[in-house]
């Protein structure tokens, strides 16, 4: 698409939004595979909508205050990337935008204040501890809050975790084949800790030795994706040197710092970290894509036969283009039967701390999605993020339909140790 | 003029001289379908006189022809070529024309696999009711530019103009042929049949019902896998008596003579499950039945002036098209008035030159 | 109308219609609605109003005919005429929100829809009973039945069950002024007018279509998909005569030629020879053992017209992205330059050869690439002329080789579209394949439905500057 962008005036990234936009030929073929679009079927919500609002505030032609409410919607599912014939690299517009936008946004106070108190938590396990504590206390009072803080607090699980301390180095079983490094990251570590104890298991299991550095830190995603560069760069430098590069990878199980963790190079372009930052992302792989690559040991079959329902996770097929990887894991499984749900390509609604500022958008997905994978029948949703997680597990309960809802490697984890599925809660 | 006068203009300058000097004109090819005559005081310009095919590249697949052009004369020259109009025009043998078949908007028994006569039309030219001549569509076989007259003109029954030119789409005809016959004890397996045929994915070329229980079904393709195709099929059905080759039996039906002369032939659209509905009030009458096209098109013979009919059809909310036998009102039963025919009417037709909407 | 559109007024009457949220009105609203897939032309709307109900749309463009407010029906905007471009001092009713297939019955393999259902929708629902909807333009992921009942859109497999028109049984519309119709019915068969072939294709012309029904039909049995490679695109579209003259009546048959096949190949990774200079694919479909038996022939063929390799797809899957490959071409073009115009214009298929081998011609002389991935068997062009509309004059100079080829098709007895519609784009050519006296006609259908030609206006008829340059040249 034409554009009058003024290149030089966006620094480093000028010329890789700029060029987005060239790739963007209009032809609309993104509008199916975006669930924005999908549920409000206006066209300022779709990805060619936003791509054509962001080049017109690019161009000076649009106030970024007008484009907001559209840009802030989009859910960085990158499903139009997906389904994007031209190539457009929709993240290398959107996230740099975010950051130029934000300082140009107005936002009204309870906005802002949500904004504010996710920032200053969720990236910090010791501080969403407490606030998790705190949100307990107010849960009594939830029909009085705003819709959104509503949200935010219904999202509170019932029972805290007890801090787990983890091993900084764990030892494969039988003779070494790989070593890495892994991700515990910030929320999951406090909401589900029992992944990345799966995650290790599962590595170890098929001779990994497994690294888990001291000082890393929160991967930046949550602030990347609604443009506050600048907090996530602080955090992503942490991870800068926390990592060791003797490694043959860096490994997440939590598809959106994965996917995070691979644009750090991007997030870094025209920093003194630039190359740091490179290097580090091009070690970075999905715990699924790493053992698929690897080769696992198949597990023993199931003790009785299940069905499950294997939902993508937007960051693990569309940022990270990680498709048949966790379908051939689980296809190890023995007694397992896996099923693909009605719009397996559509977001949940997840997506980061999405649903907390969407909270409508957020769930009518979520209410789509559990009909989705109810209507496949299935004895477990399984799923390569945490957010999604807990945002499908919201909604099937929802729906009356509690599935267990698992993540890749805790279904090989457990299949590895005989176990069953949870029952249904 | 008098009334009862025909003018045979041979060629479209006088023809559209015709049209611009008469007040009321009805235009015809050979008269074929006798049900359909001149409203009262029109004068009949017959198209006999242009007749010929004006192009025609077999490599092509596709012709241009004028309007009196006999149907027939063109299946031969098509076959020739190993090509032919797939939606068996009916009446062809009893001379009916390119122009007739398309105002009157029928087709055969084998509209079932490819379409009817509007699907295979690609252009028109045609002198509109101030007398000019216009040309719609075109030669080739895809084309969205400007409105599509050219399907317009399909059952327009000479009322929106005289179509002079048509060009139309062909394609090769089959190697070989098959057609079978299956009977059921009683109307509704008969009906159950056709229906399940309906949905399935055998590609037939023609599937008829004929009261009290029997189904034609048409089968055409290469003749080396015909048997096969016939095989399986005849085990879909249960049975069925094979007919080889094409011999007469749709001819037969094709040129209605099935219809006992001086009836009148009533065309009926329905749906397949609507069938069994219009067969039970007919049943009792003193008519004759075929279903064609998979339960898409009833055609009625009827042994008198068909008031009755047309009483029976609006109960079923269905609408006929007198095509053989005595002339009267085209239209049978329900009365359709919708706005956009009107004004379409009014817009290429605004004297009323070629008589009121019936 | 008058010259200045009340703006305020025209707000406050639509207002009085939608509710807060489904009347756009502001910048940033308005913006998206600037263009289809054509963004060559935009133009920004007083506003875009979203109905939800088809009374809403029937309301709407009444009170548009009471106030002269001229109105553009808007699809999924992915028209590449121009169609859905809006008029500036008029309003677009986006039809996204209709989009409920009303019925479905399998037995009479009917869907009843409203017209934003999106086309690959009615055969995702159709395909539990094993039929599908037909006609399928590449953009079917996305686009409308009611953009394709306005430009009688077909797509890939056309070639033996026809476009649109011929998959449209009945339709309710909105007439522009107001009057509700209904015509058609849900039999193959009709008695009286073809009034159901005379709106498809009318582009919008007419009014709005509020309810479409369609005919399904049932999936074939099997499907056997050909790949032959050539060194040349004149060679690739000798074949296509080829294959039609030997009687065979493929379901697809589909040229793509060397930039398509490097795009569409980046795009999908459909395992296309690369090395190609064109690519013809042919699709047989329908029982099994005749298709069997076809391929035999088709195969010596494609063979005997010079190929130097043939390949098979191997199993569904295979089969599946060969068709992704081909059906993102368009779009996959935008990886090779940040414009292009495609042209849509058709030939006979005998002149296929000739034709492509004077685009060539035409292309070097412009100095401007053209991609070709078309709809062959059909002998419907679509030549992608890549431009970058940064560099001055580059656009004119594409435009200007848009023209020479649309009148190559014409000159060679074709049409200057095949399927993509008149829109806005190629008006100025239509006067050129039809006489004044045959737009006449057209225009004065058009006023009979249209009084105040409020409904698109400014699309399909030339304008009269245009008539003149056409008489002239
Ligand atoms: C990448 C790409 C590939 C394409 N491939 C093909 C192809 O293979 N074959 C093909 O034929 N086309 C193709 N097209 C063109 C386009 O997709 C079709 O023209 C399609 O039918 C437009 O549908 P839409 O919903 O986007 O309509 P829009 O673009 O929104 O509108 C198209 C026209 O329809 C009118 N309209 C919309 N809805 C209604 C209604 N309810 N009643 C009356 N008028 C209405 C509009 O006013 C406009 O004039 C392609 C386009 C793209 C971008
Ligand atoms: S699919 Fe790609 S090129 Fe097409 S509109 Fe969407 S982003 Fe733009
Ligand atoms: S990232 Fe997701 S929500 Fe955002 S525009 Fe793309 S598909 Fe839509």
């Amino acid at each position: 698409m034409l554009h009058e962008i003024p290149v030089d005036r966006y620094g480093a990234v000028g010329r890789r939004m700029a060029r987005a936009v060239e790739a963007c030929v209009h032809c609309g073929f993104c509008l199916a595979a975006c669930p924005t679009y999908r549920v409000l079927g206006e066209e300022m919500d779709s990805p060619r909508g936003r791509i054509f609002l962001m080049k017109e505030v690019l161009e000076g032609h649009l106030e970024p205050q007008e484009a907001a409410p559209f840009v802030d919607r989009c859910l960085g599912c990158f499903g139009c990337v997906t389904a994007c014939p031209s190539g457009v690299a929709y993240g290398e517009l959107l996230t740099p935008y975010r950051e130029y936008a934000s300082a140009k946004v107005s936002r009204s106070w309870p906005d802002r204040l949500l904004r504010w108190l996710t920032m200053e938590t969720l990236p910090y396990p010791g501080r969403l501890r407490a606030a998790l504590r705190l949100a307990r206390l107010v849960r009594p009072a939830a029909p009085y809050l705003p819709a959104r803080l509503r949200a935010m607090v219904s999202l509170v699980p019932d029972r805290l975790s007890r801090q787990r301390g983890t091993a900084s180095t764990v030892a494969p079983a039988g003779a070494r084949r790989a070593r890495v490094a892994v991700l515990v990251g910030c929320v999951q570590r406090v909401l589900h800790p029992e992944i990345h104890e799966a995650t290790v298991r599962v590595l170890a299991r098929n001779g990994v030795e497994v690294v888990v550095p001291d000082d890393q830190g929160c991967c930046g995603a949550l602030a990347m994706h609604v443009g506050e560069g600048a907090r996530a760069r602080q955090l992503a430098r942490r991870n800068l040197s926390a990592f060791p590069d003797d490694v043959d990878a860096v490994i997440t199980d939590a598809a959106g710092c994965g996917s995070a963790m691979k644009e750090y190079g991007f997030l870094f372009a025209g920093q003194p970290e630039e190359e740091q930052a490179r290097k580090l992302a091009a070690r970075v792989r999905d715990v699924s894509e790493f053992l698929d690559g690897l080769g696992i040991e198949a597990p023993p079959p199931l003790l009785a036969p299940a069905r499950a329902v294997y939902q993508d996770a937007c960051h693990l097929l569309h940022a990270q283009g990680v498709r048949d990887a966790p379908r051939r894991l689980l296809g190890t499984v023995g007694n397992l039967e896996v099923v693909e749900p009605a719009e397996a390509e559509l977001c949940c609604g997840s997506a980061g701390t999405y649903s907390l500022e969407h909270p409508d958008v957020a769930a009518e997905l979520g209410r789509r999605k559990a009909r989705g994978l109810l209507a496949a029948d299935p004895d477990v949703v399984v799923t390569g993020n945490v957010g999604c997680m807990v945002q499908i597990r919201a909604h099937l309960r929802a729906a009356g339909r509690p599935v267990p809802v698992l993540h890749t490697v805790q279904v090989l984890d457990l299949a590895y140790r005989g176990q069953g599925f949870p029952r249904l809660a | 003029m008098r009334t009862g006068a025909v003018l045979r203009p041979s060629d479209v300058d006088s023809l559209r001289e015709a049209v611009r000097q008469q007040p009321r004109v009805w235009p015809r090819g050979a008269g074929t379908k006798t049900a359909l005559a001149p409203p009262e005081g029109a004068v009949v310009v017959e198209v006999s006189q242009l007749r010929g095919v004006l192009d025609y590249d077999p490599a092509e697949f596709t012709f241009t022809a004028l309007a009196g052009t006999p149907v027939r004369e063109v299946e031969e020259l098509l076959g020739r070529h190993g090509q032919y109009l797939p939606f068996d025009p009916p009446l062809s043998a009893a001379g009916a024309t390119l122009g007739g078949t398309l105002a009157s908007g029928l087709s055969g028994p084998g509209r079932y696999r490819y379409g009817g006569v509007r699907d295979f039309v690609l252009g028109v030219r045609f002198v509109d009711g101030r007398g000019e001549l216009v040309r719609a569509g075109g030669k080739v076989v895809k084309n969205a530019a400007g409105f599509d007259l050219a399907k317009l003109m399909a059952g327009s029954l000479g009322r929106l103009g005289v179509v002079v030119e048509l060009s139309f789409k062909v394609f090769p005809a089959p190697r070989a042929r098959a057609s079978l016959r299956v009977d059921r004890p009683g109307f509704e397996a008969a009906w159950g049949l056709l229906r399940a045929l309906y949905t399935s994915s055998f590609d037939l070329e023609a599937v008829d019902l004929v009261p009290p229980g029997t189904v034609w079904v048409r089968v055409a393709g290469r003749p080396e896998s015909l048997p096969t195709r016939v095989q399986r099929l005849r085990a879909f059905l249960q049975g069925g008596e094979v007919v080889e080759g094409d011999s007469g039996i749709w001819e037969e039906v094709r040129e209605f003579r099935w219809v006992p002369s001086g009836w009148t032939l009533v065309k009926v659209p329905v749906t397949p499950r609507r069938v069994l509905d219009l067969e039970r009030e007919l049943l009792p009458t003193a008519s004759l039945r075929r279903y064609s096209a998979g339960g898409n098109v009833a055609w009625v013979a009827w042994p008198e002036e068909p008031a009755a009919l047309s009483d029976l059809l609006e109960r079923l909310d269905l609408r006929g098209l007198r095509v053989l036998g005595p002339p009267g009102l085209p239209f049978l039963g329900r009365v359709d008035s919708d706005g956009f025919s009107s004004r379409v009417k009014q817009a290429l037709d605004p004297v009323g030159r070629f008589g009121p909407y019936p | 109308m008058t010259e200045a559109v009340d703006r305020a007024r025209v707000l406050q009457g639509l207002r009085a219609l939608y509710p807060e949220g489904r009347i756009l009105t502001r910048p940033a609203e308005l913006a998206a609605y600037e263009s289809d897939a054509l963004t060559a032309f935009r133009a920004r709307p007083l506003a875009v109003v979203l109905p939800e109900t088809r009374e809403e749309v029937v309301a709407t463009v009444r009170w548009c005919h009471r106030h002269g407010v001229p109105f553009v029906a808007r699809g999924s905007g992915t028209s590449l005429s121009g169609g859905s471009l809006p008029v500036p001092e008029g309003i677009v009713i986006a039809l996204n929100r209709l989009n409920r297939i009303l019925r479905l019955d399998p037995e009479e393999r009917i869907a009843v829809v409203e017209p934003g259902v999106v086309n690959l929708d009615v055969s995702r629902a159709a395909a539990p009973f094993g039929l599908y909807y037909a006609p399928d333009p590449s953009s079917q992921p996305v686009c409308t039945i009611g953009g394709n009942v306005a430009f009688n859109s077909g797509g890939a497999h056309c070639l033996k069950y026809g476009m649109t028109s011929n998959h449209v049984l009945a339709l309710e519309v909105v007439l522009a002024d107001g009057e509700v119709v209904r015509f058609g019915g849900e039999s193959l068969e009709g008695v009286g007018p073809d009034l159901v072939g005379l709106f498809v294709g009318s582009e919008g012309l007419f009014g709005i279509a509020l309810e479409v029904t369609l005919r399904l039909v049932p999936k074939p049995e099997a499907y056997r998909t050909v790949l032959a490679a050539y060194r040349s695109l004149e060679a690739a579209g000798d074949a296509v005569a080829q294959v039609v003259a030997s009687g065979l009546l493929p379901g697809a048959v589909e040229i793509m030629d060397r930039l398509s096949i490097e795009a569409a190949e980046a795009a999908v990774h459909a395992g296309y020879p690369e090395d190609a200079a064109a690519l013809l694919l042919v699709e047989l479909e329908g029982e099994e053992p005749e298709v069997e038996a076809e391929l035999v022939e088709l195969l010596e063929v494609v063979r005997a017209s010079g190929a130097y390799e043939v390949r098979l797809a191997r199993d569904e899957a295979d089969r599946q992205r060969i068709w992704k490959g081909r059906k993102g071409a368009f779009s996959a073009v935008g990886r090779l330059s940040p414009d292009y115009l495609v042209q849509d214009g058709v030939v006979p298929r005998t002149r296929l050869g000739i034709a492509l081998a004077e685009i060539e011609r035409l292309s070097r002389k412009y100095g401007l690439r053209v991609a070709n991935v078309f709809h062959a068997g059909d002998g419907n062009l679509h030549p992608l002329i890549l431009y970058d509309g940064r560099q001055p004059g580059q656009l004119q100079r594409a435009e200007e080789l848009a023209g020479e080829i649309l009148r190559l098709c014409i000159r060679l007895g074709g049409s200057i579209t095949g399927e993509h519609g008149v829109g806005m784009e190629k008006r100025q050519y239509l006067a050129e394949m039809f006489s004044e006296q045959d737009l006449e006609v057209m225009r004065r259908l058009r006023r009979a439905m249209d009084p105040g030609e409020i409904a698109n206006r400014g699309k399909m008829f030339p304008v009269p500057q245009q008539l003149e340059a056409a008489a002239a040249s």
